[in-house]
């Protein structure tokens, strides 16, 4: 009985920042899959172009480039990361109708010039950006809840909820579902497939940023630390088949809670490799990710 | 290390002579010649940096062939490329043996590795099987960190002290050795490409149904694909290994096998020997060029790969354009 009390008293925090946690992978996955879903394109400069935003909030909050409060800079840094995907949208563009998997490597070279751009403007030094949140904790049945827990899981449903029902509810979400379905006929129907992906591009971009700025406060920012989260955010939507929604939320939550019981009772050194075993799993035993089975989706 | 050179034009030529050199055989022979030729006029610095040149040719040579045999895009050969130069560095370091004993091993792992890998991927393509050799990449500094710090060396990693020609200073051996292996990689893909096997592992990537046909299966052309390219890149491992005399975990970051795509559409996924050192030359001279401003090597980098995927697509567009134009008038 005691055992399985303990057993208990272990596995709940686990599970409950497993889940914030995954929130954030599923937040770094849904822009993944957006791009995925409408142009067939995986976006390997994603979390580069999220690990630039959090240093520019930083450099625009803290002096480094601008003097601005939190809510300004954040602002200024969506508008350039906006442009910043419009621009890689723009380079791609030639590329993403003849070959995704050319459009695809073209991706990584966008990624290098961010990473590369990042170290010029930032340097390699390891900086500190924390959300301006009041420090608040409490304790629910042996389970530590702290405000950043409870900033994640409401930023993140906000930002997941908006997001559904824009792509459930809208003509724009109708027009991402037609060319994601057939992109042909949507064509053939007139719809304009480039500012159909200009849109996946431009919300995966703002995606990202929250999903950085989340992240940064549970480490540190450097110029690699937004870019090596995305593996889970990667893993999460392998998981829920890389074009399905839903199922990189589902993914992201997964891999959260995998991952903080992989750490905690088998190996903090091998995550890396863990995530390489479940992203092979996923791709051979769910190919088309874990909700095609329970019948389709709409999102 | 004229004996070296010698023996190593007798090979080329003898393999060669039923087939009248064509342009690109003599700019191969060409370039062999003023790389043979090169340590006598160039600085110790510069004859070091040409072999790790020639190991990151091999590499270059491994991402391409996959590229061009398998239709697949691998940004996760870091790993095979580690496990060549690993086995290099143990065989010397606990075994005090030289790269003769460790390269055969540095082969044999390699190989096996990939089979390993692409068995359980081998219904895996395209951009799902890029993200799984991205993971692969990502994942491999920590096992090499992790596995026993006796073996692997942990962080500081391992040295590679042995020579293989006795009486030869090593400092030239770290430049003709690497570059032997990359010009044997080079002729024997050369061969590959006019063998039977070649054209079956061609024509399993491009018509698989055809290939069926014929009796080879598309899963054991995508198996030994993928086996092969990660034999060369297990070379590469070892001549890398062998050039620079150390190895560690840094030296093997996704970063770094990245870098092995971009020297390869650098060279327009050539096969070729003076392909290869087109992309190993990119990969590792920029560096040297731009060692004082380290940041501007991912922004060229990334240029560079934008570039060359670009002009690659808007120069088919133009001749597709030309061939179209006459017809149309």
């Amino acid at each position: 009985m005691s055992g399985v009390l303990d057993l208990a008293r272990d596995l709940l925090p686990l599970i409950w920042s497993g889940i914030v946690t995954g929130c954030l992978y599923a937040l770094g996955a849904l822009g993944l899959v957006m791009i995925f879903k409408c142009s067939r394109v995986v976006n390997f400069s994603h979390g580069n172009v999220a690990g630039f935003a959090a240093f520019l909030v930083y450099g625009f909050s803290t002096g480094f480039l601008l003097h601005l409060s939190w809510g300004a800079a954040v602002l200024l840094a969506v508008v350039a990361i906006i442009a910043i995907a419009c621009l890689s949208y723009a380079v791609i563009v030639p590329l993403v109708f003849q070959s995704d998997l050319t459009a695809t490597i073209a991706t990584l070279g966008l990624g290098l010039i961010v990473q590369g751009a990042t170290l010029l403007v930032f340097g390699s030094e390891i900086v500190n950006l924390n959300l301006p949140i009041p420090h608040f904790g409490t304790s629910i049945l042996g389970l530590r809840i702290t405000g950043y827990d409870l900033t994640v899981l409401a930023v993140a449903v906000l930002t997941i909820g908006i997001l559904f029902f824009v792509i459930d509810h809208t003509k724009l979400g109708v027009a991402f579902r037609a060319i994601s379905d057939n992109p042909f006929a949507a064509e053939v129907c007139g719809l304009n497939l480039r500012s159909v992906h200009l849109f996946a591009w431009i919300v995966a971009a703002v995606l990202g940023v929250i999903g950085a700025l989340l992240i940064v406060p549970t480490t540190f920012l450097s110029s690699t630390t937004v870019a090596s989260f995305m593996l889970q955010a990667f893993a999460a939507a392998v998981v829920g088949g890389f074009a399905s929604l839903p199922g990189s939320l589902v993914g992201g939550v997964l891999i959260g809670i995998l991952m903080n019981l992989f750490t905690f009772y088998v190996s903090p050194e091998f995550t890396n490799t863990f995530l390489l075993v479940v992203i092979l799993l996923a791709l051979n035993v769910f190919p088309n990710g874990i909700l095609a089975r329970a019948g389709g989706s709409r999102v | 290390m004229s004996e070296n050179a010698g023996a190593m034009m007798v090979e080329r030529g003898s393999g060669d002579r039923r087939f009248l050199p064509s342009s690109g055989q003599l700019a191969a022979y060409g370039v062999a010649i003023v790389v043979i030729c090169l340590p006598a006029v160039l600085v110790g610095s510069w004859i070091f940096t040409l072999g790790i040149c020639f190991a990151n040719s091999i590499g270059v040579l491994a991402v391409s062939f996959l590229l061009r045999y398998g239709g697949e895009v691998s940004i996760g050969h870091g790993f095979f490329v580690a496990i060549g130069a690993y086995s290099v560095a143990v065989t010397d370091s606990h075994f005090g043996l030289s790269l003769l004993a460790g390269l055969p091993a540095a082969l044999v792992l390699g190989i096996l590795a990939g089979v390993l890998f692409a068995w359980p991927s081998r219904n895996i393509s395209g951009i799902y099987l890029a993200v799984s050799t991205m993971a692969l990449a990502l994942a491999l500094p920590e096992i090499i960190n992790n596995t026993n710090s006796d073996w692997s060396g942990g962080y500081e990693g391992l040295y590679v002290s042995h020579g293989v020609l006795p009486g030869v200073p090593i400092a030239l051996q770290q430049y003709y050795i690497p570059f032997v292996l990359l010009v044997i990689v080079a002729y024997m893909l050369g061969r590959l490409r006019r063998s039977r096997q070649g054209i079956v592992l061609l024509l399993a990537r491009s018509h698989s149904a055809a290939a069926d046909a014929f009796g080879t299966r598309r899963v054991w052309a995508r198996v030994s694909v993928m086996g092969i390219s990660c034999g060369i890149a297990a070379v590469s491992g070892a001549a890398l290994a062998f050039a620079s005399s150390t190895v560690s975990p840094g030296g093997f970051t996704l970063w770094s096998s990245i870098f092995l795509l971009v020297g390869s559409s650098v060279s327009f996924y050539g096969l070729t020997l003076p392909r290869a050192l087109i992309g190993g030359g990119f990969l590792t001279l920029v560096p040297q060029f731009l060692s004082g401003s380290g940041a501007w090597i991912p922004v060229l980098y990334g240029l560079a790969l934008l570039g060359v995927i670009l002009a690659g697509q808007f120069a088919g567009r133009i001749r597709a354009a030309r061939r179209r134009g006459p017809e149309g008038a």
